[in-house]
């Protein structure tokens, strides 16, 4: 080997020292021990901190019987929303999963018949699986969505049990019918 | 000369020209299958304005439309580029797809809104640069980017087209065609392309079975070697027409060894003989002045053989020779000369041809090309007297085998044409004997993907795997290897298909010791010349493709 190429196994010198030299423990300002003045005093500025904040207005709240409000732009659970007649928004265009930056949307698509009608046009979501475990409320899906779909929701208290249930089907991500065409449905099922 | 393609003036008219592209054009790329791969998309996006000055209605028709079993027909999305109606015309020689009103109301449309009927329709989906055409059989299946595909070879007939294979979630969800300039020139057929939703059966066999109940594949395999031990003419196997080139060679070893003296019947072959000198390569049929086709009914036995046929006598000049006793599409050639032998006397009118004008002063390469009329011909004779007349008259002969690796199996030796009549156990692996399955067999072994009505009665169920998990290759009928590439994994308790002949072999007493597929390659292509090739299986690792990059806005 080289001289010029030789290497050691010492490490360079740090260029400042990592702690400065024991300067003890400084003194006392005033050059005196405190008496039991300042001791009293040091009590009053305590208590009056404690009181003032006593009758102050109060920020905390009682969760969870009571929640703090979010904000309109807040990101939280999603949801899949249905036209005012009922059909469902998707269309099963994976462009939501093809947004998705942790890939944990799984839509698989099928085709409308004049017999089972879920959406307008052709196409709708047979299987629309959001992994919530996985997800990171980024917004990106509803921002993809060409029809408005998918939104994300105020509610943001997701725990369960088990991480099979974190996998939310179309089912508990759709939202619920729309009270006339749930009444509309119930009717009819009652005539046949 | 000098091409600016990027000059102000180059790039404004690109702009311009999709404006008018996407007049009528209903943008509804999220639901539209071409979506992803879309020529028009991928163009806007580079090419095209943010915003349209276009706001009058657009044009409206009913969709999608039928246009076969298989196809879907969306005129709002057709830009009327007229390639599929070219393509119907020039290349497949029909005249089933035609364009019907005028100007700006023109749209597609089947002749008389008839179903179309060409084994070759399917290529006007891989043609349409829009989502117009898409396939019913992948229709919603998955968007493009969700698939990954591999590059493989079709298992439906001897050509051996090119394809790719695409996979999702572990299904094949579709089938495309790969150029390969030297045998399908891009083209396949819709055997190829639709008939592959038997991979994905839920009701696939997936666990050994005997006599109904799940057993493990040692119990299967030792059931199934007692059974067909030692019976030797009495022992009747029944093979699959898409066997690989190394079940083939392992096959060999069984046969030579404890199976010695079975009879073999291999699934949907001609009676072809094996070719006693090299046979004419497929891309040698574009320079035949003359083609002789013999006792085959091209578009079934060989479509896309069929479609060089074609281009050879409508864009190269050739004239055809067709000898068969029914019409053929081929007889569209007005100057088609069809000779209409009764059936069986083929090799006859192949004799009386050596004096025949067109043949005595071609002025340039004769291709012959000859089938087995299925059945109906003496094959030997045929055969020779087809090759007797290539050296006649200077050319060379092509046989065209039916079944898929029917030239690999003949050079393996494992091709049988027995007849199955009078046996005791049958081995059926792959589909049940065309001719059913013999009433004196006692014992019966089943090999095979799907459950079938005919195997109920087998006493031993073995789960086989598909072309899409399948590893190996296949021996064209021109004699080019082309190695399959599984996208599909084998799950187990599916097992690869040598797997289970190694192991069928050690329950038979005879040691064929493979631990992966190389290992059998090397040696297949050390023992059968013809299997040279199966020495350098090409990289599984297919050449990555380019990238479109960047916008190029107005």
């Amino acid at each position: 080997m080289a001289d010029d190429e030789k290497t050691t196994d010492a490490r360079p010198e740090h260029p400042t020292p990592l702690r400065g030299p024991d300067e003890g423990i400084p003194a006392h300002p005033k050059g005196k021990v405190p008496g039991v003045g300042a001791d009293i005093a040091a009590l009053a500025t305590g208590l009056k901190t404690t009181l003032g904040e006593f009758f102050s207005p109060q920020v905390t709240l009682e969760y969870p019987e009571d929640k703090s409000p979010r904000s309109e732009r807040y990101r939280g659970r999603h949801y899949l929303r249905r036209y005012e007649n009922g059909l469902e928004r998707c269309i099963g265009c994976e462009l939501c999963a093809a947004a998705c930056p942790v890939g944990c949307i799984l839509v698989i698509a099928a085709e409308n018949t004049e017999e089972n009608r879920v959406s307008p046009g052709e196409r709708y979501a047979k299987t629309y699986e959001i992994n919530m475990l996985r997800c990171i409320f980024c917004g990106y899906c509803e921002d993809a969505c060409p029809v408005q779909a998918i939104v994300l929701g105020p509610e943001y208290e997701l725990s369960d049990t088990s991480r099979e249930k974190f996998i939310y089907t179309k089912e508990k991500l759709l939202e619920p019918l729309p009270p006339d065409v749930q009444a509309r449905l119930q009717s009819k099922a009652k005539e046949t | 000369m000098v091409v600016k393609t990027l000059s102000p003036m180059a790039v404004q008219a690109r702009a311009d020209i999709l404006e008018f592209e996407l007049v009528n054009h209903p943008l509804d790329c999220p639901v539209c299958d071409k979506g992803g791969e879309c020529p028009l998309q991928d163009f806007t996006f580079r090419h095209g304005y943010p915003t349209s000055r276009i706001d009058g209605p657009r044009l409206h028709f009913k969709k999608p439309i039928p246009l076969s079993e298989n196809i879907a027909l969306d005129r709002e999305r057709c830009v009327l580029c007229y390639r599929c109606t070219r393509y119907y015309d020039e290349v497949a020689w029909e005249q089933e797809l035609t364009v019907g009103q005028r100007g700006v109301q023109s749209f597609i449309t089947s002749q008389f809104d008839q179903p179309l009927q060409s084994i070759f329709s399917g290529n006007i989906i891989d043609l349409c640069p829009v989502g117009a055409l898409t396939s019913r059989v992948w229709r919603f299946e998955s968007r493009p980017w969700d698939m990954t595909h591999t590059e493989s070879i079709c298992s439906k007939c001897a050509v051996g087209c090119n394809v790719n294979l695409w996979q999702r979630r572990g299904q094949l969800v579709r089938v495309t065609s790969r150029e390969n300039d030297d045998i399908d020139e891009g083209w396949i057929c819709d055997r190829g392309r639709f008939d592959y939703t038997d991979v994905n059966d839920p009701s696939r066999l997936r666990t050994p079975r005997i006599n109904g109940a799940k057993a493990t594949w040692a119990d299967a395999l030792a059931t199934v070697s007692t059974g067909i031990k030692g019976k030797g003419a009495k022992l009747g196997i029944s093979l699959p027409k898409d066997i690989t080139n190394e079940e083939a060679f392992l096959f060999k070893r069984l046969l030579d060894g404890p199976l010695r003296g079975a009879r073999v019947k291999m699934h949907g072959r001609t009676a072809l003989p094996a070719p006693i000198a090299a046979t004419l390569r497929i891309k040698d049929l574009d320079a035949a002045r003359v083609i002789v086709i013999v006792a085959s009914d091209t578009e079934s036995d060989v479509p896309i053989v069929n479609l060089r046929i074609k281009k050879a006598a409508s864009k190269r000049g050739a004239r055809l020779i067709v000898i068969h006793p029914d019409g053929v599409d081929l007889d569209r050639d007005p100057n088609t000369i069809h000779i209409r032998n009764a059936p069986g006397s083929a090799a006859a009118e192949v004799r009386k041809l050596a004096s025949h004008r067109l043949l005595k002063s071609a002025g340039g390469p004769i291709a012959i090309l000859y089938g087995d009329g299925l059945g109906s011909e003496e094959m030997a004779d045929l055969a020779k007297s087809c090759r007797d007349l290539a050296d006649a008259v200077g050319g060379n002969v092509m046989p065209l085998y039916r079944a898929t690796n029917e030239r690999g199996a003949i050079e393996a030796g494992v091709a049988g044409w027995d007849p199955l009549d009078g046996i005791e156990a049958l081995l059926s692996w792959g589909p049940p004997p065309t001719a059913g399955i013999p009433t004196s067999v006692k014992f019966m072994a089943a090999w095979d993907h799907l459950p079938r009505p005919e195997n109920e009665k087998a006493d031993v169920l073995l789960p086989a795997t598909t072309f899409a998990q399948r590893q190996g290759s296949y021996t064209n009928l021109e004699g080019t290897v082309q190695f399959l590439r599984p996208p599909i994994e084998v799950v187990p308790p599916l097992k690869e298909s040598w797997e289970v002949l190694v192991e069928l072999g050690a329950a038979l007493g005879l040691t064929l010791d493979y631990a992966g597929i190389f290992a059998i390659q090397r040696d297949a292509a050390a023992a059968i010349p013809a299997l040279a090739a199966l020495a350098q299986p090409p990289s599984p690792e297919p050449a990555p493709e380019p990238v479109l990059i960047g916008p190029a806005h107005p």
